[in-house]
Parts: C-alpha cells; structure tokens; sequence
C-alpha cells in the first residue's frame, strides 16, 4: 500500500505540465498597509482562468499562467479592502502590493470580486486559520486574551480541564500537539498551571491549527500543528499598544529601525497576582506567584530578494508557597530564538532557512517537615530547518526540505531526609548528566491541480530518530484529495501517517507543569498514528458564510501511560513504570462560520468517540479515553452596536469527562494496623461520566479615539463574565469512605465561578 | 509526589475560590454483582486463619465485619500431612470494639509445604494454592526515628535494619505487636474511632501490620534499611516485640496493591488502582508469611 502510494507521488511530482505554450510567471509580497506586516494566507486569484494562489507565511506569491495580453488580478484579505488589479502578461511580472483595512466592520461587505473560497477550493483540510483580530474581541479570563482557549472552541479539539489552556484533538492526547512559535518548539505553552498560555496577543500576526491531512512540511507530532507566527513590527512608523487588567499589564513596542526596510517589536506582560493577593494572606503564609513573558523580533530586508529576521521569545513562571515548615517552589519557562533567512531565487523559487534555540526548564522542590525533594527537568534543542517553495506551473506548488533538531534532556531527582535536608539541594542543572538524541526528516510535498475539478496533495516525510542506544526510521506518505463539486463547494479526503518520538509523561491526571517530557527508547517506541478523513465543504453567499462537515477515524500506537497508581517519581528513569496500549478515535465536525457584517462568529459541533486499550490496564480491555466527549458545541461570536460598542459571547457545551467509579467494596481489618480500611472494587477504567459541562462568557467593549499631547490614541475598556451564570461545573469527583461509620460518600469539586473583570487597553 | 497535587490543588483552589460538595448517588450507576473477598495468610507455626466475606456495593450504607461475613461457607484446606475443615470462629477486636469473624483452623501450618485452599459457598467453588518456602529473616537491629518522609508524608517510626538473602526475590512487611490500653490512641485516621468497650487501664494486645511491602530489587544480598511508620501513640518506656514477615510474591503484590489503592484514593488526580486477585472468580489473596524471631523494642521517648 505505502509503496502504491510513493510511487504515484513520484510519477506525478515528475510529471509537471510542459506543453510548447510560452508560460510567465507573477510573483510578489503582500503587506499590510498600515504596519508593513506580511499578510499571511493572502489569496491571488486570476479571474480569467479561474486559478489562484495563496501568500506563504512570509507574504510571498507565485503563479504561473499562460501568456496573455492581459490579466486580471484580484487580491484579498479577511478585514481588508480587495485589490483588483488588470496587467500586462507578455513577460514575468511582479507585483508586490500593499492593502488597507477596512475602514468600518460595520458595513455590510459586497465583494463581487471576492474569491476567497480557500477553505473550499485548497485540497488541504482540516485546517483552521484564526485572524488574530478575532481572539482580541472574544471574551476573557481575567482580562487575558487567549490564543489557546480560541483554539479550544474550533471542532474537533477539546478543551482539557476547567479554566486551562490544555487542548485534545481528534482524540489525541495534549502532548500530541505541536505548539511552534516562529518554528520553534514551544514545550509548555502554559502560565499559571495552565490558567493563560504563554503567548501574548499583542505580539502575535497569525495562528494556524492543523488537525488532519498535514502536509509534507509538518511532523512529529500525532494530533495537531499549532503554528503561530509572531508580528514583524512596523515598517512605518512607531508604535505602542498596551493594556492593563486585573492581574496583569502588558506594552508593546514597534517601529521602523530604517523606514521600509528594517523594523523591531518588543512585547512584555507580566502579573501582578503575587501583589493582589498578599493582603488576603495571613502572616505566616509566604506566597509569590508571577509570570511574564517577553517576545521581541526584528527583520530587516537586505535586498530585493534577501529578508532576515531575528525573533526572540522568553516566558516564566515563579511560584513560592510557604507555611508551617511547608515550602513549594515551581519554577517553569521555556526560552527560543529563531534566526530567518527568506531568499527569493527567482519568481517561481523561495527558500527559508531558519536556525532556531529553544530551552525549556523546569525545577521543583518541595521541602516538607524534615524532608526534602526536587525534581529538575530541562530541554535543549537546537535546530535548522530549509524549506525550498518552488512554483512551476499553476498545477503545482513544491515544497521540500530538511529539518535536523538536536535534543539535550537532562532530568533528575533528589530526595533528602533528615537534618539538613533543610539547607535545599545538592542537586543543579549543570550537575545532571545529559542525554543526547537526534531528530532529522526529509520531506517533499506537492499541491497538485490534476484538472479542472480534481486537486491533491501528495507528500512523503522521512523522519529519523537517533540515540546511542536505539535508531528509527519511518516514512509517512500524506495524501489529500479535493473534488470540486460546484463553485462553492468541494469534497476532500486525506490520508496522513505520522510518527512521535516523544512523549509527555503525566505526573497526574491534570495537566501540570510537572508533566516530563522524555525521548522514545528501545522500550518506549515512537508514537504512530493513521488518519482517514473525508469532508464536503461548502460557502455561502458569496463566501461570507463558510460551511463544513469533516468525518475521520485515527488510530494511534504506542501510547504510553503509567501503571496504575503511579506518579511522578524521584527516579526520572521512568520506562519502567509505564505501560503501553493503543487508541482510537472517530467522530464528526461540524463547522458553520460567518466572517463579516456585524455579526460575525461561528459554530462549530462535534460528535466523537475515543477509546484506549492497554494489556496491563483495565484488565486488559478498551476503556473510553478520559477526554471522551461524545458531545461538544461552540457557539462563538461578536456584534458591534455600532462604532464604540461591540458585543462578544462565547458559549460551550461538552459532554462531561469519564471517570471511575468504585462499583463495591471490601475491607480489610488488622485491629487498627495502617492498611485497614474499605478497599475500592473496580469493574472498568473511565466507566461514568461528570455531568456535562457548559458555560457563557460575556464581554463588552467601548472603543474610543482620545488624545494626549494632543495625538490620538485608540483606547478600548473592556468588561468581561467567565462562566457568566457561575455553572459549577464539576472538575472532578473523588470518593470517601468514614472509617468510623463505613459510610461512603462522593463529592464533586468544582473550580471557576462567575469572574468579572475589567481591562484598560491602548493603541498609538 | 504528593507536593506536586497538593501545590496544584492547593493553588487552584485557594486562589480560584473552588468550591466542594457532596452528591448524591442518583445519577452512578449503582449496579453491583457483590463477588467474595478471601484473605488467608499461613504463618508456619500457627493455625490458619481466613477471612471470608461478601464484598458489597460501594454505595451501600454500611459495612461492618459481621454483617459482610461470608457465612455458611465450607473451607477446606489440604496439604500432604492434612486436610481439614475450618470452621467458622472470631476475636473481639479491642480496638474497634467490634468481632471480626473468620474461618479458623485446628492443625499447625508447616514451613516448606504447599497448602490448598478449597470454599465452597453459595454453589460456587473457589480454590487457590501456595508453598511456604520463603525465607526466614533476621532482624540485625531496630531504632527509633523521631521524623522522616515517605509517600504518605512526614512521620515518626522505627527503622528496622536487616540483610537481605541473596539471590532470592524478597518481600519484607513489618508486624509490631503491643499490649496497650484506651489511652494510646491511633495515630492516623482511626483516631476518631471511639473506643467504649474497655475500662480505663484494661489493656490488650494489638498487631500492628505495616502497609508497606518492602522487596529488596536493586539491593538483594545487601543490608536494608526500612522505614515504618506505626499505628498507635506511645509514651517513652513503651515495649513492642517487633517481627518481619517475609511475603510470598503474590501476596506481597496483593498488598503493594493495596497501598497503591489507598494512595489513590487519597489523591483525587492519580487514577484509580484496581486490585487484582490470586484467586480465581473471587477478589483477595491465598499465601503465606514466614516470621522472623522477635526484638524486643523500646521507646526511647513519646510520640512527638
């Protein structure tokens, strides 16, 4: 089957159009006018042959058509005004173009010459873009704006626990998630025990989440790639924008470093929790939570084909709690650099080349009575990544590459007892031994219009793991086929494999920043999933309203959990107490989107069904994944009132999580010895249900142009309810038995009530 | 580790103003089949001692020994020198103020034999086996320790010192006996268990079993150091005769079953751990435990 497969790419990546016809080709960058940002997912269409393209993630086109006296062009942007352009085609020509936001959301937009209909006419699917617009309007928590708790409301993916920023897609666990930022691995995207991720809005230019039939350019995880791309600064002019909430502050900080050629942004927030709460704490609790993160980034263009960008992101969590001999200290943050080199060959040729760093630590200690213990993990990784984009036609669209990550993990724990276990740790980073390991892939992946109707994308990965104890080496072919069935509506379908050399090792059921991450070895392989999906896609009203239903079944390998019981341990040598089982997932999404006019938002449904079986869980038989949801709705969207007043409501229901409940019990009586008790008697893993989750959030926002100095400024307030009717919503449910009276009992936790906030936000 | 919950917790819901409640059982499904729960343990040198009783539904109000007895039984144990018929006896536990019944033997139980284990009860028939063959174990030394850390937290305990035999996969659980009386209270969450059925200063005997199954792994052939934490309160001057038992690997897996579950249960963010069984189509465990000779041990000082 896998060589059917590679073989079919071959011959058609081979077989590119070369008739006698005279072929030019239009190429250019798109930007923004205002800022100078690249406008990623851009769509160029030609109108007289009915084929367009899209902008790459550096605002990059590339089409090539057959001579013509003349061509019409037309140009779009979500929250832009279109560009329609007529040129001269008698040689290669390029047009580098930038367009105007729209003055006004609240006019309803009539664009005859709107194609965008990328979501039905790309044989890609099971990608979503989100414009970052859209998550600055959308409700809060606290006043934080939040990329992942957007992404938690698109279809198939599933928000974690009450309040956090954990996501599962399509039935995959939360370490099956690729979080890149500026192509850079980003391994705990978490504040706050997973409250508010570590990406600030302010500093961001595109997210992109890809749930199913990934491209060729994209591995190592099984579930998602979440690709955020951060803002380039303005070419322009200065800038500030900065906003103040309840339990942070963030500015950021842009500009041109040489007008049109070269620009800066810098972008920090940090809290002020620690502060908040100290009043409330009585004198001998000694408590310290803070987080803040920093991203800067700069790009210069060196020529007319040569652009270079530099970005940098640090984010960090401190906390210190401390009572009564009790003292906890976390200290988790992840760091990255990326160093990019755009370089355009020629119209039809573009190469990235990136070196990119990142690091992530974390260290925990606890001393407790008389005992001490810490737990350091880290990662290093640095890696590099060419990715050639070639445009031979307007039937093809190559890309191929290399990417090469070289893994350092150091891991390690202590424990101390006894008297002076209290003078702290023996144990630091630089003492940990370090365990290196290599990843490398190559891939090729081609965007192919077979014909009129039938477009595809066939992609082959080869990626490798290499360690001093163990080596793989896998190949993924990916396939994706689309079928236009009618000018606004297509059918797809994908297959994709994909492969996962590492695995985040949960030290409870929530996910916590204690989770390690550790590398595959002889005993744990790596992760593999397969993916069939199939979805009919379908807009209306002039692409206004986009629309589809997307099937998929993914089985996935060599999933790892721990043995039953088991949790973090002070020995990070952990394969032996994992055990390893398999998945399956299968459901279907439906998604209803309306992108402009005053009510903007969307819809999104998804019924689905995920199951594991490991040999020495459960007995041995399946059990209903803990994030099993068979029902789960988003209704998100926003009205602007009119030119200050915009309204946002966001609204989930989920069905609620699995969980095992004792079916009997027993004891065991030993006149008073410690083990004597009620012992729990368990006929399945994960057989009942929470009740089902749902909650509305609310905000409000007045926008305002004021001055100061005399120059204007926008400023907005916005007023915001998480969990607006304050549902209790149950976190979990453990169980109890008296040992007094034998009498058992069940009580549900419950987290996040009603929360108001406010936030102050500004923009020069 | 327990901080790692306990900071997670204690953050979220601290800061977050969670809030608890007790539910009802309405909406579980209470369904339950109840199955027979056996814990027989063979001490050479004693008579055998099993406890048969009816496991319940979880959501069942109460459940005492007596009312959970599994009465009626036919139990029968048989190895190459005998075959007898327990039958049905108990002792007044002192402590609980409440009798624990069982099914109780007549002939001494031999090292080095292998024992079966036949109950017939309610038209089912269970049956188990195990050999006594387990090495007997020397106590080199046992201390006091005023404060040290183990999963459960910080505690006070002795440190009971031993070699490990060689070449041989060990399971190690304490047994501390003492003569106390109503004012050595339980140290642990039996301490709300009211005691009205002895007079002040009438004492009796108590056999404090450890939770903690101890195996030599890395360490076998090699000196260990195990460190118990103990049930009940203690003034200085307080004796204990203190034993180690050593475990058949079934039963030390049964127990080691046992303390992960009440670690779970103690924990609401690890999963569930579930007891498996030695014994066919019925929950519990059939082997054996092989004493060490006493120490006495003395208490250097009172509880902290």
């Amino acid at each position: 089957m896998n060589h059917k497969i590679i073989l079919l790419f071959f011959m058609t990546t081979i077989w590119i159009h070369g008739g006698a016809q005279v072929k030019y080709t239009l190429s250019g960058l798109i930007k923004e006018a205002e800022s100078g940002e690249a406008l990623i997912g851009a769509n160029v269409f030609i109108l007289e042959q009915n084929i367009g393209t899209n902008t790459n993630n550096y605002g990059f086109y590339s089409i090539t058509v057959p001579a013509s006296d003349s061509l019409t062009v037309s140009y779009s942007y979500l929250g832009h005004e279109p560009v329609v352009v007529r040129i001269p085609f008698d040689k290669n020509n390029s047009i580098n173009l930038e367009m105007k936001q729209m003055v006004s959301a609240l006019d309803e937009v009539v664009v005859t010459a709107d194609q965008n209909d990328d979501n039905v006419s790309r044989a890609q699917m099971g990608s979503i873009e989100i414009p970052i617009a859209k998550i600055k309007e959308l409700p809060t928590i606290l006043g934080e704006q939040d990329v992942l708790k957007i992404i938690q409301l698109l279809p198939g993916v599933q928000a974690g626990n009450e309040g956090t920023t954990g996501f599962y897609v399509r039935g995959g666990n939360a370490d099956q998630n690729l979080v890149q930022l500026d192509e850079a691995v980003v391994y705990n995207p978490n504040h706050l025990f997973g409250l508010f991720s570590a990406f600030n809005t302010r500093a961001i230019n595109n997210v992109n989440l890809i749930k199913g039939g990934f491209p060729a350019q994209y591995g190592g995880r099984l579930s998602s790639i979440l690709d955020i791309s951060m803002k380039e600064g303005n070419v322009k002019r200065f800038g500030a924008e900065g906003g103040i909430g309840l339990i942070s502050t963030q500015l950021t900080l842009e500009g041109p470093i040489k007008k049109e050629e070269a620009s800066f942004i810098i972008s920090g927030r940090r809290t002020y929790f620690d502060w908040m709460i100290k009043p409330f704490l009585s004198k001998s609790v000694k408590t310290n939570y803070a987080f803040y993160d920093f991203n800067a980034k700069v790009n210069w263009k060196i020529g007319e084909n040569d652009h270079v960008y530099f970005s940098a992101f640090k984010g960090n969590d401190d906390a210190l709690y401390s009572q009564d001999g009790i003292e906890y200290n976390i200290l988790f943050g992840n760091q990255t650099g990326t160093l990019r080199w755009n370089h355009v060959f020629g119209p039809r040729l573009f190469l990235n080349t990136s070196i990119i760093s990142n690091q992530y630590l974390q260290d925990i200690s606890a001393l407790q009575d008389n005992a001490f213990s810490s737990v350091i993990s880290e990662i290093k990784d640095i890696s590099g990544k060419m990715e050639f984009q070639f445009y031979p036609s307007p039937d093809h669209q190559i890309k191929f590459g290399g990417h090469y990550f070289d893994h350092r993990f150091r891991s390690a724990g202590e424990a101390k007892v006894g008297s002076g276990s209290n003078q702290g740790t023996d144990l630091v980073t630089d003492s940990i031994p370090v365990k290196n390991m290599s990843e490398a892939a190559l891939y090729i992946n081609d965007d192919i219009r077979l014909n009129e109707n039938v477009s595809a994308n066939l992609g082959l990965r080869i990626p490798a793991f290499l360690s001093s104890s163990v080596n793989y080496i896998r190949i993924e072919p990916r396939l994706a086929v689309k079928v236009q069935l009618s000018n606004n509506s297509s059918l797809k379908g994908s297959y994709t494999l994909m492969n996962q050399f590492l695995h985040l090792i949960p030290s409870t059921t929530a996910s916590v920043p204690t989770d390690i991450w550790i590398p595959s070895t002889q005993h744990t392989k790596p992760q593999e999933s397969q993916q069939y999906s199939l979805g009919w896609y379908k807009n209306f009203n002039n692409n206004q309203i986009e629309t589809n239903v997307e099937a998929y079944y993914k089985t996935m390998k060599n999933q790892v959990l721990f043995k039953e019981g088991n949790q973090l341990v002070r020995s990070l040598d952990v394969d032996n107490l994992l055990v390893y089982g398999k998945g399956w997932s299968y459901g279907a999404e439906f998604f209803v989107k309306k992108k402009t006019g005053r009510l903007t938002g969307w819809v999104a449904y998804t019924l689905s069904w995920t199951n594991q079986q490991f040999k020495y869980l459960n007995y041995g038989k399946q059990f209903p994944f803990r994030y099993d949801r068979r029902h789960d709705l988003s209704l998100v969207g926003t009205y602007d009132l009119n030119e200050r007043w915009s309204l946002s409501a966001t609204f989930v229901f989920s069905s609620g999580n699995t969980y095992t409940v004792p079916v009997g019990r027993t004891q065991v009586n030993h006149g008073g010895s410690l083990f004597e008790g009620n012992y729990f008697i368990y006929q399945a893993r994960n057989n009942a249900r929470l009740n089902p989750y749902h909650r509305l959030n609310f905000s409000a926002t007045y926008k305002k142009q004021r001055k100061i100095f005399k120059k204007p400024y926008d400023s907005e307030w916005v007023v915001s309810f998480y969990n607006m009717y304050s549902r209790k919503n149950p976190y979990f449910i453990y169980f109890q038995v008296d040992p007094r009276t034998d009498k058992p009992t069940a009580k549900q936790v419950s987290l996040l009530p009603i929360i108001p906030s406010i936030s102050y936000n500004f923009k020069f | 580790m327990k901080y790692k919950f306990k900071i997670c917790a204690l953050s979220l819901l601290l800061l977050l103003g969670a809030c608890q409640k007790d539910i009802g059982f309405g909406n579980i499904d209470t369904t339950y089949d109840p199955q027979v729960f056996i814990e027989g343990i063979l001490i050479p040198g004693e008579t055998a001692k099993i406890f048969i009783s009816n496991s319940l539904s979880f959501f069942h109000e109460k459940v005492s020994p007596q009312e959970i007895f599994a009465r009626g039984a036919i139990v029968e144990l048989v190895s190459e020198n005998i075959s007898e018929k327990l039958q049905p006896d108990s002792t007044f536990d002192k402590f609980r103020c409440r009798w624990t019944p069982f099914y109780k033997g007549q002939e001494i139980i031999e090292y080095n034999k292998t024992y079966s284990l036949k109950i017939d009860l309610a038209g089912k028939s269970y049956q188990a086996s195990t050999t006594i063959d387990q090495p007997k174990i020397s106590i080199d030394r046992v201390e006091y320790v005023e404060n040290f850390y183990d999963v459960y937290g910080g505690h006070d305990g002795v440190i009971v010192y031993l070699k490990d035999q060689a070449n041989l996969a060990n399971f190690y659980r304490f047994q501390m006996d003492r003569i106390i009386d109503n004012s050595r209270k339980h140290a642990h969450v039996l301490d709300v268990v009211t005691n009205d059925c002895t007079q002040e200063g009438e004492q009796y005997l108590v056999s404090d079993l450890g939770r903690t199954v101890f195996s030599d792994g890395p360490l076998d052939g090699k000196e260990l150091k195990m460190f118990i934490e103990v049930s009940f309160e203690y003034l200085e001057g307080d004796t204990a005769t203190i034993y180690m038992q050593s475990l058949d690997a079934q039963s030390a897996a049964f127990f080691q079953d046992l303390d992960n579950q009440l670690q779970s249960i103690l924990n609401p963010f690890v999963e569930p751990v579930f007891l498996h069984s030695t014994i066919e189509n019925a929950f519990g465990v059939f082997g054996s435990a092989v004493r060490s000779e006493p120490v006495l041990f003395v208490y250097p000082q009172d509880n902290p």
